[in-house]
């Protein structure tokens, strides 16, 4: 089971992390089109509460349907190619977006949820994914749910401060972007090799 | 007893402090009155006057950024930067129409209708706490020629089919800047909604890192970047075209007004700088545009 808790603590990071990196980036992404004003952060944040919202329910919902891990890692795995493309999908989206929405809510609200709506939500699924696989294994989600929760919000921390004040400073936000993407991927590759299913089936006695 | 030794020493220290400290804020607060204050959902911002000066200041700091405009006098320039800006008409002197991005209290547009009627302003300003504020503060208001987008300036010019002989971009703050519009996109922009001899004008801090990117962004999208630097403040203007019709230093000589109401255009000339003293920066983009960490840095 150590390699699963590892596993899962990883994808528990990362994904935090990655999420609030996006974040942040989104505003450099949204400005050029929609201007720099609170509007824009607030479209940003609804946006990827939306996103969080379903991407809970699904990702519980999986967890609840013993969905398997290596299918779950398959997804994000998904999401993350969707974020390498990010970088090459923006400009012409915004743009389309920009010349026929004059509003800049409603046009940084669309084009927010076209960008992101897709790997956010995938993405979003991890921690109650984990925390329902784990909950079948320990019968217990208490102690679960928190060290879940603490996991993914520490990455988030990270994924925050080191965008902020570093990354934007270092590299063109494109670049970050992709190598977000390339990220997630190498994780989502990674856990899949390790093939828990197999493990956490032995492990709980339960299918999976 | 002891007690009655140390009182006298106390109430002693205590006038001294009120001397010290007491005496100087109590004047500022005679001084001083605060006519607004207030949050919209740009800036948190207060109007004050200090004798017959009022300024709209930005922020929370008094240093951060402010517009102010003497009362009796409104066509007077109160900081360096605004009379600067004016240099544009040196170069450009049968200017026919401005677009100004940012209004502030509105002391520029209040140079154009006192001085310059003949000039077509365009004015955008993001914030419309920042209109009604300067209308009731500032008695700015549109003169015949005179227009007002409220909207962001990016997006503006963006929209707009109009070109112009010069745009001014007054809009950053000292502490906080709209980093789109500082991009090398941007001035593409900008460079687009020129005329032929068309200039930009844009205010600068010149004691940060940003000032030396700003300039390398600048000389990386028009061929002409001319920097004046302010000799009592930490202002410079950076002034770009394609192709001048009046270049500095000779500027447009003897053939144009030497004055705008009370600003001197032959003084202000003379803070152009041929040489001026640029670190090397990255250019500034969409994709790579560090502003905000670069305005920190000194």
């Amino acid at each position: 089971m150590v390699l699963v808790y590892l596993a899962f603590a990883l994808l528990l990071f990362m994904f935090g992390a990655v999420i609030m990196s996006l974040e942040i980036l989104s505003s450099n992404l949204m400005s050029p089109y929609f201007g720099g004003s609170v509007y824009i952060w607030g479209s940003i944040i609804s946006s990827f509460m939306v996103h969080f919202s379903i991407g809970y329910v699904l990702g519980g919902y999986l967890a609840k349907r013993a969905f398997k891990v290596s299918l779950f890692t398959f997804l994000l795995a998904v999401s993350a190619v969707w974020v390498l493309f990010i970088p090459q999908m923006h400009a012409p989206a915004c743009n389309f977006i920009a010349d026929r929405i004059v509003d800049v809510r409603a046009g940084s609200l669309a084009a927010m949820n076209i960008l992101f709506f897709f790997p956010i939500t995938i993405m979003a699924m991890v921690s109650p994914y984990i925390i329902g696989i784990l909950t079948h294994y320990h019968r217990d989600s208490s102690w679960t749910a928190g060290l879940v929760l603490f996991l993914s919000t520490l990455g988030s921390f990270v994924g925050t401060n080191l965008t902020a004040f570093f990354l934007i400073d270092w590299f063109p936000v494109s670049r970050i972007v992709a190598g977000l993407g390339w990220i997630c991927l190498a994780a989502s590759l990674l856990v899949l090799s390790f093939r828990l299913d197999r493990k956490l089936g032995r492990a709980s006695r339960i299918r999976l | 007893m002891n007690k009655s030794i140390h009182m006298p020493c106390l109430c002693r220290i205590a006038i001294i402090l009120f001397l010290l400290i007491g005496t100087p804020k109590a004047a500022i607060a005679e001084s001083e009155k605060t006519l607004y204050e207030g949050d919209s959902i740009y800036n948190h911002i207060t109007i004050r006057q200090a004798g017959t000066n009022r300024c709209m200041i930005f922020g929370r700091h008094r240093d951060q950024r402010q517009t102010c405009m003497s009362i009796p006098r409104p066509d007077e320039s109160v900081f360096e930067y605004t009379a600067m800006m004016f240099v544009g008409f040196r170069l450009l002197p049968d200017t026919r129409n401005v677009c100004l991005i940012g209004l502030g209290g509105g002391y520029i547009p209040t140079v154009f209708r006192m001085h310059l009627p003949q000039v077509r302003l365009q004015s955008v300003e993001v914030d419309p706490l920042v209109v009604r504020l300067a209308k009731e503060h500032f008695s700015f208001q549109l003169a015949a020629g005179h227009a007002l987008s409220v909207t962001d300036g990016r997006q503006y010019l963006r929209r707009t089919p109009e070109k112009f002989d010069q745009i001014w971009i007054d809009a950053f703050n000292s502490d906080y800047i709209p980093a789109h519009m500082t991009t090398r996109e941007f001035l593409e922009l900008c460079r687009a909604r020129l005329t032929r001899n068309g200039i930009v004008v844009q205010n600068v801090h010149n004691s940060n890192q940003l000032f030396d990117a700003q300039v390398t962004t600048f000389r990386s999208v028009f061929r002409y970047v001319y920097v004046f630097e302010g000799t009592n403040s930490s202002n410079s203007i950076i002034v770009a075209a394609r192709e001048p019709l009046y270049a500095p230093p000779r500027f447009c000589g003897e053939q144009c007004r030497s004055r705008i109401g009370p600003i001197d255009l032959v003084r202000e000339s003379r803070k152009f700088n041929p040489t001026p003293a640029i670190r090397k920066e990255r250019i500034l983009t969409d994709d790579f545009n560090p502003a905000n960490l670069l305005l920190n840095r000194k």
